[in-house]
């Protein structure tokens, strides 16, 4: 019953972080009660540097440089364990999404994570050949994060076993494609 | 019902063998799957981690060219894409007509997209599936992993139940084999962090491995890409980084489906597997 009526609760007014996650859609910091169900069952909780339940009292908390500087956004899978197990619909996974956006504009993430190197050069593929073509994708990842030795080793036997097929398809269209990233990138405005 | 498939860019690499096998069972079903024709990449977690409207357009421009028929994907990040864009835009008219202006036409988010084993348990049927079964699987004890993105969010996916799903199972059940009971169906293998940082990956497989080995597995069976990647080929690194080795088969679901049928081996691309199935199965008697 509390749930239900949590979960119809309009939150207006949400200023700091919680109220730019909010604006993001999809996720709602402001109802988390700190019942930990997220950490519970989140496969990165133990190797991160902070727990979900801690990040969205983070957010409520207005802790902005501590939570769009966290490793924690970048380590998160995306497994969306969190946001189906939440009796408040929260959703910290949508959360994370908004935080790694904001992270980004802020000039904040973390050291240590290849993970926004790895999406710009996924999406810039999707944009040129609408299709990702995994050899190219990580040939091109290994030269941008000069990590040219890591499991190098493996090329030889999935190129054997036709896992990894020297070229890829790719889609026409190209000059549309390239729009619809421009617009995107302006948020859809008229 | 009519359908199209969309394959997903795994589907022609590192999944070449799920692709292929697919097409196999489908063939002894009678079921047509045309490929969708120009589909596009979904985004998959590069597109939502980085850019909510664009998350949403790049499935869209798929969905808005399937003419009416029913979306099979074969791929859970994929499909999981398409199911997120689906219920955003039809549940928002503000993000529909952003959608509409970044793709350039309008879409409703109403393209049905189903999963080849909810097609297959629900819309095939199991009793059209056991009429297809040449050679059961007997005494095949298998660990039916789903992972994160069939199931979650269930408002979503709308797939099966989310902690403790069983369409596999039921499947697997029907071609003869025998589906175990075991706690890992929906924990993360890692996902694309096999790229990004592999130590994820290595500590959440091993764990999900562990589980199926206790459980008596004699293999996995999967029904994503990624899942079926970082369960299989990282099984070696695995034995270097916690000193404990498996040597488990880890199959698509289609590929052990395609057996019971009798497709043969090559169809099924069964020589594409790092851990080799041969020895298990021989012991087990299933011709392949």
């Amino acid at each position: 019953m509390s749930t239900a009526i949590a979960a119809t609760i309009e939150i207006e007014n949400v200023g700091g972080l919680a109220g730019e996650v909010t604006a993001r859609g999809g996720a709602r910091p402001m109802s988390c009660f700190q019942c930990t169900k997220c950490s519970s069952g989140c496969p990165v909780a133990a190797r991160a540097d902070l727990k979900p339940h801690e990040v969205v009292r983070m957010v409520q908390m207005d802790q902005r440089e501590a939570v769009l500087a966290s490793r924690f956004i970048w380590e998160c899978t995306s497994c969306q364990t969190c946001s189906t197990r939440c009796p408040q619909q929260v959703d910290p996974a949508a959360m994370n999404d908004a935080l790694r956006a904001m992270s980004r504009a802020a000039g904040k993430v973390s050291a240590g994570t290849a993970v926004p190197a790895f999406n710009d050069i996924f999406l810039d593929t999707v944009r040129r050949r609408g299709r990702i073509y995994e050899m190219g994708l990580m040939v091109r990842f290994k030269l941008r994060t000069r990590r040219f030795f890591e499991d190098i080793g493996k090329a030889p036997s999935m190129l054997l076993k036709g896992k990894l097929p020297l070229f890829g398809t790719q889609v026409g269209g190209k000059s549309g494609r390239k729009a619809m990233f421009r617009r995107a990138a302006q948020g859809g405005d008229q | 019902m009519s359908y199209v498939f969309f394959p997903g860019c795994s589907l022609d690499g590192t999944a070449k063998d799920y692709h292929r096998s697919t097409l196999a069972v489908a063939a002894k079903l009678g079921l047509e799957i045309p490929e969708l024709k120009d589909w596009i990449c979904c985004g998959s977690t590069a597109a939502h981690s980085t850019d909510p409207l664009l998350a949403d357009a790049l499935p869209a421009k798929s969905l808005a060219s399937a003419g009416g028929a029913t979306v099979a994907v074969a791929c859970a990040a994929c499909y999981s894409r398409l199911k997120a864009a689906n219920h955003h835009i039809a549940g928002d008219a503000a993000v529909r007509a952003r959608v509409a202006r970044v793709v350039g036409s309008d879409y409703d988010g109403r393209t049905p997209v189903r999963h080849l084993l909810e097609i297959l348990s629900r819309e095939i049927g199991l009793a059209r599936i056991a009429q297809a079964i040449r050679h059961p699987l007997k005494g095949l004890k298998v660990a039916c992993y789903y992972g994160c993105l069939l199931t979650r969010p269930p408002e979503v996916t709308n797939f099966d139940d989310a902690e403790n799903p069983t369409l596999m199972d039921r499947l697997l059940e029907t071609a003869g084999a025998t589906p175990l009971e075991w706690p890992h169906k929906t924990e993360c293998c890692g996902a694309s962090f096999s790229i990004t940082d592999a130590s994820i990956v290595l500590e959440l497989s091993n764990q999900i491995l562990a589980m199926a080995k206790a459980a008596g597995a004699d293999c996995i069976a999967t029904a994503c890409p990624l899942c079926q990647l970082n369960l299989d080929m990282r099984q070696k690194d695995i034995e270097a980084r916690f000193g404990r080795q498996y040597q488990m088969p880890v199959f698509y679901f289609t590929q052990l489906l395609g057996l019971a049928m009798g497709c043969p081996a090559e169809e099924l691309s069964l020589g594409s597997l790092v851990v080799e199935p041969r020895d298990l199965l021989a012991a087990k008697g299933i011709a392949c």
